[in-house]
């Protein structure tokens, strides 16, 4: 159980020095992996989480169309609008892991390589 | 009689093949790091199945319907914010939180912050939300054993206690993970071959409307067993058969015309309603009737201000999943941040697909189980459908395979809780080796078992939403600000995790303890997320503004390893006398 003096020790076993960690952080790829990774999740996060709090309100709205049912059967379109839920979260979710994939990857990779590189 | 022994060998059944299954993998388990965390080798589809076993628990499996039968379909919420929270956990904070190497939610707080108050502030938080996490699995336990057995309801408690104390401290993780993809799957059949049945019982009986208009009512002449005492309010006045006592005076099989308003049943009353009477309700819930139970915001939960209770739970579900101790460990045992991300959406889609099940039996409770309005008991409707509605031979052995399914969802969750409590109690209470981490799990699960034995009657969904109420107003803003804000200090974390994390458990326990839930401030207690969330954050923000000196000296470092790729010779593992020895 120890505090600060963990800082250090860690650092001491670290393969990387304290300059890596600066050239890292001040890297013109590190600066642009971060600004890519905020600009994929904050509006992304922003966007679903809008579209809950809308949907609720939504359904506040529009209550006889919400208890309508469905061609004659015993299911309304809330019911069905509420288990939709579970589709939209996956297909969020299917958006954010393309986004990642796509954009953030690469680049990550390309610095992994640049500062492997500069190692050897 | 014959009830009884299909419930035993079901319950015995799970239970042994837990226990097998895990000391079957200790074998493996070798090596400390793969008793820790599974050693990141586990495949996508395993990994989420783990996680998906893990997560499913008692509120999932029984309380979901519950709250769909006397509440309708507002209670959705509960199984999509159960799900989306793995969206936002994703999103926002998997992939940084792997990068910093830090196993618990302390280790994080103390790597990040470089201090050790915030760190034991944190290990506090995280041993209360296991703790009221726990409490509903045994409460449920407690309730699923003497329904199918008719033992009294603490035994139930301490079988899944003692289980659990027994694998956790024998198996470690690596077993763990074996055991709850194991888990999964046995709780998605056992609530998917019955619904089968179920749904051609339903349609032989003539596909009566599932929102009934007129519900909740007595389908046909019906007997309720009040087998613990209980308060219920008639809406009308109704005809009832009584035998036992009521109002305090003892019947043996007397006609009785009940007038409108609260009536008390005595322990091992039998009141018997002719069909088509108007179900009368316990006092503690307001079940929403006619067609607002298929109506949105027709009532959340029965409570006042729906509007307020549905964004407050949204709230709290959506970001309190991150600060589940529980959760977070799993993410671990992805080799890499694709892979972690792959594991996410199986998740997501295993979830999905469950939830599907606890929603029709929700919906067929309402139609064909209503007298659980009267016990309050709604937590048994999944278990008593079968018998109910398929009955017979077949009935019983449907109705044994979802007490199996039940048995398996507070072993898996109670199993991981206890992981992550002990995990934290040994490290930071006690010194840390293999010996503490046993009577740590010990601890972890004796303090809920003791408060489960006043509590019995609390809707386990409600109590385990109340756990991701104080998690998303302790852990989210730490976490978010932690990974996002490089000027968030030591002291402006502190003030936020005891504000936030405070005042919701203040919040929490009132509920708990039974305070009302009328009015604004019954709101307010009973889903305080809406405001303890937002109040974590400004008080984070606003005193890490006003102790700009406190910034940690390593900032640049920790940054550095949060954000930068994964694989990069960076070192990421926690220092090593912070595993078990």
């Amino acid at each position: 159980m120890s505090s600060s003096l963990e800082g250090t020790s860690r650092a001491g076993h670290d393969p990387a020095t304290e300059d890596d960690y600066v050239r890292i952080q001040q890297s013109e790829k590190f600066q642009e992996l971060r600004r890519r990774h905020r600009s994929v999740v904050f509006p992304l996060a922003a966007v679903f989480l809008a579209w809950y709090f809308v949907y609720v309100l939504l359904a506040d709205y529009a209550h006889d169309f919400m208890s309508t049912k469905i061609g004659g059967s015993n299911i309304t379109v809330g019911l069905i609008m509420g288990l939709l839920q579970f589709v939209s979260t996956f297909i969020i979710t299917t958006v954010y892991v393309r986004l990642a994939n796509k954009n953030l990857d690469p680049i990550a990779k390309e610095i992994r390589e640049e500062i492997e590189g500069a190692d050897r | 009689m014959s009830d009884a022994a299909f419930g035993v060998s079901a319950v015995a059944s799970v239970t042994l093949l837990t226990v097998l299954i895990g000391s079957f993998a200790l074998r493996f388990s070798r090596t400390t790091s793969d008793f820790y965390v599974a050693s990141r080798s586990v495949s996508p589809l395993w990994n989420a199945s783990a996680i998906g076993g893990e997560y499913l628990s008692a509120a999932s499996f029984l309380g979901v319907a519950g709250l769909i039968l006397t509440y309708g379909v507002d209670m959705l919420w509960f199984p999509v914010g159960y799900t989306a929270g793995y969206l936002v956990l994703l999103v926002l904070v998997a992939a940084p939180l792997r990068r910093s190497g830090a196993y618990t939610l302390p280790d994080f707080a103390e790597a990040r912050l470089e201090s050790m108050v915030v760190r034991r502030i944190a290990s506090v938080m995280v041993v209360l939300i296991g703790w009221l996490y726990l409490l509903p699995q045994l409460v449920g336990a407690g309730l699923t054993l003497r329904l199918a057995t008719g033992v009294p309801g603490w035994l139930g408690g301490l079988l899944v206690a003692a289980v659990v104390v027994f694998s956790v401290a024998t198996g470690g993780m690596r077993s763990i993970t074996f055991v709850q993809a194991f888990q999964y799957w046995l709780k998605l059949t056992a609530l998917a071959v019955p619904v089968v049945f179920l749904a051609l019982a339903w349609r032989g009986d003539g596909s009566p409307s599932l929102d009934g208009t007129s519900a909740p009512t007595f389908r046909e002449r019906t007997t309720v067993n009040v087998s613990e005492g209980t308060t219920f309010l008639v809406t009308s006045p109704v005809r009832v058969r009584v035998t036992g006592v009521l109002d305090g005076q003892p019947y043996a099989g007397v006609g009785l015309r009940l007038a409108r308003g609260s009536h008390v049943a005595g322990r091992g009353a039998r009141l018997t309603f002719p069909a088509g009477t108007a179900v009368p309700h316990a006092e503690s819930i307001e079940p929403s009737a006619g067609g607002d139970w298929a109506t949105p915001l027709s009532g959340a939960g029965g409570r006042e201000h729906p509007l307020y209770s549905t964004y407050s739970l949204i709230l709290a579900l959506f970001f309190g999943t991150m600060g589940l101790p529980h959760v977070l460990v799993r993410f671990y045992t992805n080799p890499d941040g694709r892979a972690a991300r792959r594991t996410t959406l199986i998740v997501l889609a295993l979830l999905g697909g469950f939830y599907l099940f606890p929603t029709v039996y929700g919906a067929l409770a309402r139609l064909y189980t209503p007298d659980l309005l009267l016990t309050g008991r709604t937590d048994a409707a999944v278990l008593l459908l079968p018998q109910r509605l398929v009955g017979g031979l077949l009935g019983d052995l449907l109705g044994a395979l979802v007490t199996a399914g039940a048995f398996a969802a507070f072993l898996s969750t109670s199993s991981g809780l206890t992981v992550s409590v002990a995990g934290v109690l040994s490290q930071d209470v006690l010194r840390g080796t293999v010996r503490d981490f046993r009577l740590a799990a010990a601890l972890a699960v004796a303090v809920p078992f003791l408060i489960s034995l006043g509590a019995a009657s609390l809707a386990v969904a409600d109590v385990v939403g109340l756990a991701f109420a104080v998690a998303a107003s302790s852990f989210c803003p730490l976490l978010l600000l932690g990974i996002w804000w490089r000027r968030l200090t030591d002291v402006g974390a502190a003030a936020g995790l005891l504000a936030g994390g405070g005042l919701a458990t203040i919040a929490v326990s009132a509920t708990i303890a039974g305070a009302s839930r009328d009015g604004w401030l019954g709101a307010l207690l009973a889903q305080p997320a809406a405001w303890t969330v937002p109040l974590a954050f400004l008080v984070m923000i606003v005193v890490s503004m006003r102790t700009p000196g406190r910034v940690p000296p390593n900032v640049a470092r920790t940054m550095v390893r949060l954000h930068a790729p994964e694989a990069l010779p960076l070192r990421r593992d926690p220092p090593a006398h912070r595993r078990p020895v």
